[in-house]
């Protein structure tokens, strides 16, 4: 390497800098992705903006006027030397670009960071059992709350933390990777049907074997890793390092989840192995024409007019028979007979208003001095709902009948229900 | 997998899976290699079993295919034909498992493409006939209903069979019996000759009878 100083110092006198956001790092890997494909070395410049447009319509689909900022984007990576123009045009004409060292150095940081293999996996089950080694030493020796906090809880979180979530996403790498052989194999068997055979099988063997592979480096070393963090989580339980105790348990979550994700592939790769095994034997094989399909479907086409039916097997379940009770003779329903006519008989319709006079004298001749002994007297055998205008024709009928004492004072007094009335002294008038 | 095959028809229904393999059977249930245990069970006994139906009046048939099925071949034994539903879905189905497609979808389809197949290659007035033949008039809502509800019961009764399992409410995965409804075409002659001999053989007919007890 050349002298620091003075790279740091050109560095400086040329303003270099490096400022890549979320849509540029995207259209420097659909590059990398377009040129791996169709194995270019250079892409012409109605290329770069096709692919710079298909990135914007995925990073930015709201964006108003794609082309320009292409434009714009083919210019900032070219002012950052990710792009560098190879063709001796200059600016008479369209140009050529290629993506520098730099460009490929960055895209291949991101991409190869994916990667699981056994190698990779051991190492990073190795790394984080070596980690953990050294924070339970430190734990076993802690004695205060900042010791716990900056030996073991810190550690916890940020190294081994990172450690667990880089196998993560390595492992969401596999996963994509899975994903894009089963659509791999998919193509291939539709493409090329019966020579699809062999190339199918050899992906799905070499997926297995790097699955088999990596599940039994986490078998080995999940076991291993799940006892030191039992082993940390219970000293920082016997301490009381709450804190630590917690992010122990944060870690060994994410331990059970890696260890589980081996197995969980494996048994769904090999229900997908046996599905594809199944499909190339019983099918391709059979078939390597595919012209079954086709008769077949004309089959189901004309059976309107072609019927059959299959037939399958049906026989009835044992019967089960219920106790038998003895018949009881059940007596015939009947009915009483009888003459249901009934004579009407006359009544005279009751005035109201001569009921409740006639209650108003009995009360006054019973010696009720009050309007309210009165309103007790007479209002009983009336509604509740028709009592408030009863109670002002008894009033009517005493004011008729009695006479009431002028007082100072006239007391409020409850008479039926929720009635209360002004009660008034009285003395019945005398019959002429 | 037991090492050795049964060497008694004792021994078989001794087997403390031969009861739940015998009434699946007699149901009219087609067991392949995804039944597990009960796919081993019928391949270790296979030559005693199939003496042992003989004298019910139905035959043990075992498919190249991979799997397993009572055929009545005679009054005795009680038997069933595919209504016209049921017979239009197992087609359609067995057209899915032909499908290379259906690998990716690791085999499982929904009830939504299996209507559209069926529209798409029938018709929908022809689709609706076959389901429900008797209803003169009817709406587009009405229409609807017939054809799912009529798949609906056709694939609950596939599923019985064993043609198809079920995973969810609207998906199912599509299983090896299936091949029984690709019978008639499997071969490079004449359909109708085919036809012709799986009715012979008592696999099929060509009219729809009165279901038998």
């Amino acid at each position: 390497m050349t002298d620091p100083h003075r790279l740091i110092g050109s560095l400086q006198r040329a303003g270099v800098r490096l400022a890549l956001d979320t849509t540029d790092l995207s259209l420097l890997v659909a590059l990398k992705a377009r040129a791996e494909r169709d194995s270019l070395v250079s892409f012409e410049e109605e290329e770069l903006y096709s692919i710079f447009e298909q990135v914007f319509d995925l990073t930015e689909p709201d964006a108003q006027n794609p082309r320009k900022r292409a434009t714009y984007a083919i210019q900032r990576l070219r002012e950052q030397r990710l792009l560098s123009r190879v063709d001796g045009v200059g600016l008479a004409g369209p140009g050529e670009y290629s993506m520098t060292r730099l460009a490929i150095g960055i895209v291949d940081f991101f991409t190869a960071d994916e990667a699981l293999t056994r190698e990779s996996l051991a190492l990073l089950t190795k790394t984080l059992a070596s980690q953990l080694t050294e924070v339970l030493r430190e734990a076993r020796t802690a004695t205060d709350a900042d010791k716990w906090r900056l030996a073991v809880v810190n550690p916890l979180r940020i190294t081994i933390g990172e450690l667990v979530a880089g196998i993560e996403r390595r492992q969401r790498g596999l996963d994509d990777q899975q994903d894009e052989i089963r659509a791999e194999i998919g193509r291939l068997i539709q493409r090329d049907w019966f020579a699809a055979i062999e190339q199918s099988e050899s992906l799905l063997e070499r997926t297995t074997r790097t699955l088999q592979e990596l599940n039994e480096v986490l078998l080995q070393d999940a076991g291993h890793l799940q006892s030191l963090l039992q082993e940390i989580e219970q000293l920082a339980s016997q301490a009381g390092a709450k804190e630590a105790e917690a992010a122990a348990q944060r870690v060994s979550e994410q331990v059970d989840r890696v260890a589980a994700w081996g197995g969980a592939r494996l048994r769904s790769w090999s229900d997908y192995y046996q599905l594809v095994q199944r499909y190339l034997r019983d099918v391709v094989r059979l078939d390597p024409e595919r012209a079954l399909s086709q008769r077949l479907r004309d089959q189901l086409a004309n059976w309107p007019d072609q019927r059959f039916h299959l037939w399958t097997a049906r026989s009835g379940r044992i019967r089960l028979l219920r106790d038998v009770d003895a018949k009881h003779d059940r007596p015939p329903v009947r009915r009483p007979r009888e003459n249901r006519d009934r004579e009407l008989a006359i009544t005279a319709r009751a005035d109201p208003m001569e009921q409740l006079a006639a209650r108003v004298a009995a009360a006054l001749a019973d010696g009720a001095r009050t309007l309210a002994d009165v309103v007790v007297c007479a209002l009983p055998s009336v509604p509740t709902d028709e009592q408030y205008r009863a109670a002002g024709n008894v009033i009517a009928l005493v004011a008729r009948n009695a006479v009431a004492e002028m007082e100072r004072e006239r007391p409020w007094r409850r008479t039926i229900g929720k009635l209360h009335i002004e009660d008034w002294s009285i003395t019945p008038k005398e019959k002429p | 997998m037991k090492e050795h095959p049964y060497d008694r028809l004792e021994d078989v229904v001794q087997d403390d899976i031969f009861p739940e393999v015998d009434l699946a059977l007699r149901e009219g249930r087609h067991i392949d290699r995804d039944d597990g245990d009960r796919f081993t069970f019928l391949c270790d006994a296979q030559k005693l079993l199939e003496d042992f139906y003989k004298r019910y009046g139905c035959m043990l048939v075992r498919v190249t295919d991979g799997y397993f099925y009572l055929l009545p071949s005679s009054d005795q034994f009680g038997r069933r034909q595919l209504t016209g539903a049921e017979m239009i879905a197992g087609q359609a189905l067995a057209l899915m498992y032909l499908d290379p497609a259906s690998i990716e979808a690791a085999g499982v389809v929904s009830r939504q493409q299996v209507i559209e197949l069926l529209s798409g290659l029938l018709g929908r007035e022809r689709l609706i006939h076959i389901l429900d033949f008797r209803r003169k008039r009817r709406d587009e809502k009405v229409e609807q209903d017939v054809i799912r509800k009529g798949i609906d019961a056709a694939l609950r009764t596939l599923t019985t069979l064993g043609f198809i399992a079920k995973v969810d409410e609207d998906r199912f995965r599509l299983r090896a019996p299936l091949t029984r409804f690709i019978e008639p075409v499997r071969g490079l002659g004449d359909p109708r000759d085919a036809l012709a001999r799986l009715v012979a053989r008592g696999e099929a007919t060509l009219a729809q009878e009165e279901d038998e007890e």
